[in-house]
């Protein structure tokens, strides 16, 4: 579903994603973790066409993201950091905008918009204008037109921010029923709870490489560290000087 | 079991699909779908206004027609004395008119196009939804166009009105003017966007040296134009001849190949036209021909952009995003320091917070450029004035109207980047409510470094234009008074009306400026500067016309007694009122509401 092969992309002379060579199949919920300024940003960017690979090349549902970016974009829903809204139209307003963009014909549009308002408890306030919205209201209502053309592929970019504990579990419980129906999510993240609960596979990212790839476990078993806690494997992972994961026996006060 | 979905050919890959997948739209579709969202948003925009903002819209559209009004009145009458002259110099008037608007609204609206489709969240939102890039150009071309293009319609179409009425223009000269208008802003704002869409895309590292470039070269033009028109001498008086070797020096703007030629052709002969006459009817299927030309020219200019968008956006939007980030050192200078650290602790925090405006306006190069330029210009015409040689009574005037233009620049950038100023601040606001600032310190600082900022350079500009007048100290005292009372009175209608009417959630400044408060700003701006120029102006020409003329010249009463020294002085202390109205009025509005602001 999504293929990330051996794209890099510089800022200058500053790499920030390099040669990353990533495969992720239909169904699966992965989480991209990684410090500030590891590349997880670039990446999803250059996943949703924003920015284009200097090199290598990015694929959704096989469709090329440089060549091919419309066709692309039909089978993506994108959830930015920061959500982006029309201050002057009302949620249903934008929710009708994002389905006509994506071709649904009006009966289906109604259709999905009563469902993801009804999803998302968004019909208290879908009728008003969003400059009213709070945070987690305006990212309620990103994540339902997100979802409104029901996308293969759902990328996240740190989905729970402003999410109440309600929210976040509608999200939570929604990614689950979806992945198990087949949708692909890639979510990059800094709530190393929410990757250990949800994702199957992590990848954790440093200065623009891809350092780790597989599930929590194996990454315990990789560092040998079976009983602890994805937070201090993560910490142990990106620590200032580590070029990649350690064994037990190499960390101090490790629990041996 | 549940029914099969409806089954429709897929555009995408030629096969057959439910029609409840998301498909690829047409490009007409896309046009409508961002016509439909642009209708939407404005029709929000105007219900929101009249529901919660009556009054202020009521006002806006009221000085609005009365600065309509005084526009057409001033060029009734400039149109009226050209007439009376029997001159034919109004083509060349119109061609220098519109040349110099095609020169900055390329740049105004390409300026305006390189912020909406590179820095806006919604080209970010655009862009990651099946839309072609030449449908997003178009979309954010449009509201590129109408910000740039608003103030050439407020400026033009009173001008064509009035040149209507002075040559008895026919229902078919009105009724084609703003075609004409719409037909000529598309090509301008299409070359803006076009050059746009070309330095990002294919040479985004230079894009800001050639900007500079073009920028300088298009003021060294102007520079060299305004020259050669002023720097030679002649008649001393404005009469025939001297419109005719002044205007003869432009008809450089008179090339068949610009845009700016067919408008103004076609605006004559459409003056000229009607169905009454074999004549009237040959210049209206002229005037069409100009207007089929204009048309004709936009479509193409606007199909070369929509290519020059399909091969360039994209592609320009991943390298500017990708630019390796500036990382800018710069230490605070001597100046800094000698403001913050002199003067009591009590007005320590005031003196901090102008500081801090003072290094943002230092490091904003759209801010300090467009000051230097303008003011730069300015400077350039006041060096060129002596060249005139004007009689006394001329003098003063000239002076008068000199300073008019140092108040409506001024006024331009009082609303362009200090009535912003509060809203901007409003956004940062949880800084500044933690710290033991009072509100009206933070509005009393945009104040002072508005008035304070202007009062040099305006006050230099009119002391040279006098200078090179060769006016009297007492003149220029006067001039110099009313001056001070300009940069007073506008930074202070600046400042309080955009801490009345503040936009919190907008963060584009010039979205900001061009909100009503902002429009309220500039028209209430425009009748002050009217105000503080007319008053005195009035008294000081009738004073020099009694010297030079003799006291016949003058009617007896109150206009006698206007054109003496009394008179000037009595003007002067009703400026010095004004002044001071205008800026107490608007400051008290703005401290009151700054104080009862509430800052989520």
């Amino acid at each position: 579903m999504i293929e990330f092969d051996h794209a890099s992309r510089t800022y200058g002379s500053k790499t920030a994603v390099a040669d990353l060579s990533l495969s992720i199949p239909r169904g699966e919920l992965f989480a991209l973790l990684g410090p500030n300024g590891a590349g997880k940003t670039t990446t999803i960017r250059m996943l949703v066409g924003l920015l284009r690979p200097s090199r290598g090349a990015v694929r959704v549902c096989g469709r090329d993201l440089v060549r091919q970016t419309r066709e692309a974009h039909l089978h993506i829903g994108y959830v930015p950091d920061e959500p982006c809204l029309y201050d002057k139209l009302t949620g249903r307003e934008f929710l009708w905008f994002i389905a006509d963009m994506f071709g649904l014909p009006r009966h289906v549009s109604r259709r999905r918009i009563d469902r993801e308002i009804e999803t998302f408890e968004l019909g208290e306030f879908a009728d008003d204008l969003s400059e009213s919205y709070s945070l987690g209201m305006k990212q309620r209502l990103v994540f339902a037109a997100a979802m409104i053309h029901d996308p293969d592929v759902l990328v996240l970019d740190e989905p729970m921010v402003g999410l109440d504990p309600r929210s976040a579990r509608i999200v939570k419980d929604l990614l689950e029923d979806r992945t198990r129906e087949g949708m692909t999510v890639f979510m990059s993240t800094h709530t190393l709870a929410l990757a250990e609960e949800m994702a199957d596979r992590v990848g954790i990212m440093v200065r623009g490489q891809l350092r780790f790839l597989g599930t929590v476990g194996e990454l315990q078993k990789q560092m040998s560290l079976e009983s602890t806690s994805l937070e201090q494997l993560y910490l142990e992972l990106t620590a200032p000087g580590t070029a990649g994961p350690r064994r037990r026996a190499d960390i101090p006060d490790a629990p041996h | 079991m549940p029914p099969e979905p409806p089954i429709a050919e897929s555009p995408i890959a030629g096969s057959r699909i439910p029609v409840e997948t998301p498909r690829l739209l047409t490009v007409e579709q896309e046009a409508g779908r961002l016509l439909i969202l642009r209708t939407l948003t404005a029709w929000s925009t105007l219900r929101s206004m009249l529901g919660t903002a009556r009054l202020r819209l009521g006002l806006v559209v009221v000085l609005s027609l009365l600065f309509w009004a005084s526009l057409y009145g001033l060029f009734f009458e400039a149109f009226g004395f050209l007439e009376s002259l029997n001159l034919d110099v109004i083509s060349l008037l119109f061609n220098t008119f519109f040349s110099s608007l095609f020169v900055m609204l390329v740049f105004s609206t390409g300026i305006l196009l390189y912020s909406g489709l590179y820095g806006s969240a919604e080209a970010r939102l655009l862009l990651t939804l099946p839309v072609r890039p030449e449908a997003i150009f178009s979309h954010k071309f449009q509201e590129a166009v109408w910000f740039s293009s608003w103030g050439f319609i407020l400026l033009g179409s009173p001008m064509l009105v009035a040149y209507g009425q002075v040559h008895g223009g026919a229902w078919t000269y009105y009724a084609l003017m703003l075609p004409f208008m719409i037909s000529f802003v598309v090509i301008p704002a299409t070359l803006g966007g076009m050059l746009c869409l070309w330095l990002v895309g294919w040479i985004p590292k230079l894009r800001l040296h050639a900007l500079s470039i073009g920028l300088l070269a298009s003021s060294l033009i102007a520079a060299w134009v305004a020259w050669s028109v002023l720097a030679a001498g002649g008649s001393d008086r404005l009469d025939a001849a001297w419109f005719e070797q002044t205007f003869g020096r432009l008809t450089i703007t008179e090339q068949r190949v610009l845009p700016s030629w067919w408008l103004s052709s076609g605006l004559t002969e459409s003056s000229r036209s009607g169905f009454t006459t074999p004549e009237a009817r040959a210049s209206l299927v002229e005037a069409c021909k100009f207007l089929t030309l204009l048309i004709a020219n936009g479509l193409l200019l606007q199909m070369l952009a929509g290519w020059l968008a399909r091969a360039t956006y994209r592609v320009g939007y991943s390298h500017l995003a990708c630019e390796a980030p500036h990382r800018r050192r710069t230490r605070s200078g001597r100046f800094d320091s000698l403001i913050s650290d002199a003067g009591s602790r009590a007005t320590r925090p005031l003196r901090l917070l102008i500081v801090k405006d003072l290094r943002l306006f230092r490091r904003d190069v759209s801010q300090w450029s467009q000051f230097a330029i303008f003011f730069g210009l300015l400077a350039l015409y006041f060096f060129n004035v002596r060249s005139f040689d004007y009689n006394h009574a001329y003098k003063s005037m000239i002076g008068f109207l000199n300073l008019a233009v140092v108040g409506l620049i001024l006024s331009t950038f009082t609303t362009r980047f200090v009535y912003p100023m509060i809203s901007l601040e409003g956004r940062r606001f949880w800084i500044l409510g933690l710290l033991p600032v009072h509100r009206d310190q933070i509005v009393w600082s945009k104040f002072l470094f508005a008035f304070l900022g202007s009062l040099l350079p305006c006050c230099g500009l009119v002391w040279l234009s006098d200078t090179m007048l060769g006016l009297g100290r007492s003149l220029v005292l006067v001039h110099e008074i009313c001056c001070v009372m300009l940069c007073m009175g506008l930074s202070g209608i600046a400042v309080g009306l955009g801490a009345r009417m503040p936009d919190l959630r907008e963060s584009s400044p010039s979205k900001i400026a061009a909100g009503f408060g902002g429009t309220l700003s500039l028209v209430i701006s425009s009748l002050f500067i009217m105000t503080v120029v007319i008053v005195p102006a009035l008294p000081t020409h009738l004073y020099f016309a009694t010297r030079s003329l003799g006291p016949n010249v003058v009617s007896r009463g109150v206009f006698s007694w206007l054109g003496t020294p009394g008179g000037i002085i009595a003007s002067v202390a009703i400026v010095v009122a004004v002044g001071l109205a205008a800026t107490i009025l608007p400051m008290v509005l703005g401290l009151r509401a700054f104080r009862r602001m509430e800052l989520a």
